[in-house]
């Protein structure tokens, strides 16, 4: 697998901008009954004045053994094998909501159809070399779309930088 | 599937797909935020939205108001034609009318109001967005009117104020350098993506970050320290903290012996702000005061970073602010890199490097020439140090008393009538004069009240100039041609000055020219800046020194830094006017109004911004709206739910002696217990309604939107 889509939670405010930029991109208008493919969720811990706040942004995570792939009685869902993605057939799918019992993360949502509908890593897009809607529009850049080596490489070096900036102080404090 | 049908399902640009990329900015939160725009375009036709990865603000992305752009275009409540009254006011009535009918109506009717009653009867009001309002401001000089009014009369101006009285010149936080951000009740992350950008690099770099705010928000959870303060008591913890600051021997004496005036009082003033009353004041426990003060004073060079309204939005919110930036000066952070550093405003309030002759465009006619302001007599100190406008949070009272003289005609560009507090008080007011007209993109429930409404298109249909603080300037062309019969706000302006006989040399020049006129000692141009859709860098950028009042000195009474305000010396102690930064709870509390807060225990706070809204401006989107599905309601703390029975979603109404509205519970530890945090502006639960219309700043005439007193109740 190649690049994938990575949430760091440490920057998500939960703004929404990748909900919305994934609706633009891929034409979803709720008030039409059609389900985003991406949410937001918002998670509270303890209490004033020790409360937190935690946002995340979720969608489809293009998982490797795919339990909705292999869930599909209609061949529907498939994994494109140069992306990664997973993405589903609308004809194929008959709505019998398989996936979702398969899906462990409780992704797959149905349209009116009730036909089964998901991010597919903006597929189109990523074949052409752009990153998917969502992460191009990421204000705090908690969204990325990587390797995942790359992503390592990313969290050590500000690991690394958050350890430069304690010797940095603890030096001019003396 | 064959490869263009894929391409076009991207929606992918290229000859293949026949999209094209074209550059525009967003305007719908303003200023310093245009997010630089690439819209897909096909056929004339949005069909998605993107940030310029060349625009050294948004750096290629958005937020999710601008993320929905292209519904907020496509709206189906656009205003298609302009529009004629037809039933009572508010019906929403009309009746489609040409261009040609509405301006010449719009310019016989005020032409007659200015011979019958004088040129100041007719008042012009600019909500947002704001790329127009130079040209609106010279509008309604040329015509003799000095009633220009804005939404600044309840956002940023109080703010500047404070930093006027204190310095002379306001000085923002010099991001890039600073080692110790103080924010000071602000959260980017919902209001301005690219200070909050600046925030994270800050922190990557090691900076110090100090965050004073009554709420949770993103910002409050990066901080080193939160002060989580009661709401209004901000004052109080900046003299608490100028006590650790001086008593510990932490100031600046180069900069306070040689540049300020008042200091020995203000010393002697702080010293009953120990810590520890401090923490009785605000809340804030005494050993976070201490600390913060500690780390602020210590960390060179340190920043304050204001925000434009929630410390403003009380009834002491200039003199909580004074005592605020008191300490700027206090640790010697007064223009200096890292500190907060002064740059001139070049357009629109923004520092963009270049020098420009916005404020001779503007002031066309000296206010002397022309009658006093709205609010000249009640807001005295506005009048001192805003020099750009009016006090709208007056209008009201003068359209009712008619005194020191009637005021007729209104015309808003996008004019908002739930901004005022008591704002069915305002409506009623509006409804008394003459005539009354709104410019605006949407059939809003201000407009429903008007006598003519003109159709004004969004950002991406028109031209504009905008410049930002790393030295950038755009000005933009139309991506796509104004839908139905929309014109620019700034056509209308230039067509209205033409009717009205003006005879205004720079409006009969035209848009384009009068650009020219403002940017000619920049030695930039409309022609050049063409050349550069998405925008340029400005080709030589002021290179600004630091300590300019070393040779200039400060532009106060004094010439020096002022602790105590030669302006506010004047007006002899009276409350609300100390020359100190004198420290008074806000006029509805516990501590000022202890009956009433037998009645109404809770504080009711109300403004705060939410990432997907600004004010009003995307509620009618699907995409927006979507992230949001549950309002109007009411954050309220679950320890004081769970006390008074309330779950989430529960109705509650929430009361003042003013008024009450029914809204939804939303249980979060956002808030603190005791608090009631209300987001404003909806037309099924108008907050506004719950404060009286003189619920106000004498200093400033903001509103207190930030600290009332209230009770809720389940329904």
């Amino acid at each position: 697998m190649d690049k994938t889509i990575y949430l760091d939670l440490e920057l998500c405010v939960g703004c929404g901008a990748c909900v919305v930029a994934c609706m633009d991109q891929n034409d979803i208008y709720p008030e039409k009954g059609q389900p985003a493919f991406r949410r937001i969720y918002k998670v509270e811990g303890g209490e004033f004045p020790d409360a937190s706040i935690q946002h995340l942004s979720a969608g489809c995570v293009h998982c490797e053994d795919s339990p909705c792939v292999i869930g599909c009685p209609t061949g529907a869902a498939t994994r494109d094998d140069r992306t990664g993605a997973i993405v589903v057939n609308k004809t194929l799918c008959i709505g019998c909501h398989s996936c979702a019992l398969a899906c462990p993360f409780g992704v797959p949502r149905y349209d009116r159809d009730d036909k089964m509908q998901k991010c597919n890593l903006c597929i189109e897009r990523v074949e052409v070399g752009l990153e998917p809607a969502c992460v191009r529009v990421c204000p705090v850049r908690a969204l990325k779309f990587e390797s995942p080596n790359k992503l390592q490489e990313l969290k050590e070096s500000k690991f690394i930088g958050n350890i430069v900036n304690a010797v940095h102080r603890a030096a001019t404090r003396k | 599937m064959k490869d263009v049908e894929k391409l076009l399902r991207g929606k992918i640009p290229g000859p293949d797909t026949g999209i094209e990329i074209r550059k525009s900015i967003c305007t719908i939160c303003d200023p310093t935020t245009q997010c630089g725009l690439d819209l897909y375009v096909k056929d004339g036709k949005i069909i998605k939205v993107e940030g310029s990865t060349e625009h050294p603000y948004s750096v290629g992305t958005l937020c999710a108001k601008g993320a929905a752009s292209r519904q907020y275009v496509y709206s189906e409540d656009r205003l298609k034609t302009p529009l004629k009254r037809t039933g009572a006011r508010g019906s929403g009535k009309f009746e489609p009318i040409s261009w040609d009918e509405a301006l010449d109506a719009i310019a016989a009717k005020f032409n007659e109001i200015k011979k019958q009653n004088g040129p100041e009867s007719v008042a012009f009001f600019s909500g947002y967005t704001k790329y127009f309002r130079p040209y609106l401001k010279r509008l309604a000089h040329s015509f003799s009117s000095p009633n220009y009014l804005t939404e600044s009369s309840t956002c940023h101006q109080a703010m500047a104020m404070a930093q006027k009285l204190t310095f002379g010149l306001p000085g923002g936080p010099d991001l890039k350098n600073t080692q110790c951000l103080l924010v000071w009740s602000a959260n980017p992350f919902y209001s301005n993506p690219g200070n909050a950008r600046a925030i994270l690099k800050g922190k990557e770099r090691g900076m110090t970050l100090i965050v004073v705010d009554p709420r949770q928000t993103p910002t409050t959870a990066l901080a080193d320290l939160h002060l989580q303060v009661r709401p209004g008591s901000d004052g109080a913890l900046a003299l608490a903290m100028a006590n650790v600051i001086i008593n510990e021997n932490l100031y600046d004496h180069d900069f306070v012996s040689s540049h300020t005036y008042g200091f020995e009082e203000y010393r002697q003033y702080v010293q009953q702000f120990t810590p520890e009353r401090g923490e009785e004041m605000t809340g804030v426990p005494a050993d976070k005061i201490t600390r913060a003060a500690r780390m602020y004073a210590s960390v060179k060079p340190a920043a304050i970073m204001p925000s434009a309204s929630p410390v403003v939005h009380h009834t002491n919110g200039v003199q909580n602010y004074r005592a605020v930036f008191a300490l700027v000066g206090l640790t010697g952070n007064y223009d200096i890199p890292g500190g907060n550093f002064v740059v001139p405003p070049s357009f629109i309030h923004i520092p963009g490097l270049i020098p420009t002759r916005e404020h001779e465009f503007i002031q066309c006619k000296p206010w002397s020439e022309m009658a006093p302001r709205i609010g000249a007599d009640r807001f005295p100190v506005w009048l001192d140090v805003v020099d750009e406008e009016a006090q709208a949070m007056h209008l009201p009272f003068q359209i009712r008393s008619g005194k020191p003289y009637p005021i007729k005609a209104l015309i808003g560009f996008g004019m908002n009538y739930r901004m005022w507090p008591d704002s069915n008080g305002l409506l009623e007011a509006v409804k008394k004069l003459d005539f009354f007209v709104n410019v605006d993109i949407f059939m809003t429930d201000t407009c429903k009240h008007a006598d003519i409404v003109l159709p004004a298109c969004t950002s991406v249909e028109r031209s504009e100039l905008r410049c930002y603080p790393m030295g950038y300037i755009i000005f933009t062309q139309p991506a796509i041609s104004p839908l139905y019969d929309s014109r620019s706000d700034v056509e209308i302006i230039y067509e209205l000055a033409s009717r009205l006989g003006l005879k205004d040399p720079l409006f009969e020049a035209g848009y384009e020219a009068g650009v020219d006129w403002i940017l000619e000692p920049s030695g930039l141009s409309v022609a050049e800046l063409k050349k550069y859709p998405g925008g340029m860098f400005v080709p030589n950028p002021m290179k600004l020194p630091e300590k300019k009042y070393l040779k200039n000195g400060f532009k106060t009474p004094s010439g020096k830094m002022e602790f105590k305000s030669k302006v506010l010396e004047k007006y002899g102690e009276k409350p609300g006017f100390e020359a100190l930064p004198v420290y008074t709870p806000p006029k509805h509390s516990r501590e000022s109004t202890p009956e009433l807060a037998q009645e109404f225990p809770f504080i009711l706070n109300t403004g705060s911004r939410l990432p997907m809204y600004v004010h009003t401006r995307t509620f009618r989107l699907s995409w927006t709206n979507s992230l949001r599905p549950n309002h109007p309601a009411a954050d309220i703390n679950p320890t004081d739910a769970a006390r008074l029975g309330m779950k989430q979603d529960d109705a509650i109404r929430i009361s003042t002696p003013k008024g009450a509205i029914v809204v939804k519970a939303n249980l979060t530890q956002m808030v603190q217990p005791g608090v009631i945090h209300m987001y404003h502006g909806h037309s099924d639960a108008d907050v506004n309604v719950l404060f009286e219309g003189d619920y106000l700043d004498p200093l400033s005439g903001y509103p207190g939107f930030k600290s009332a007193l209230c009770k809720i109740e389940k329904v």
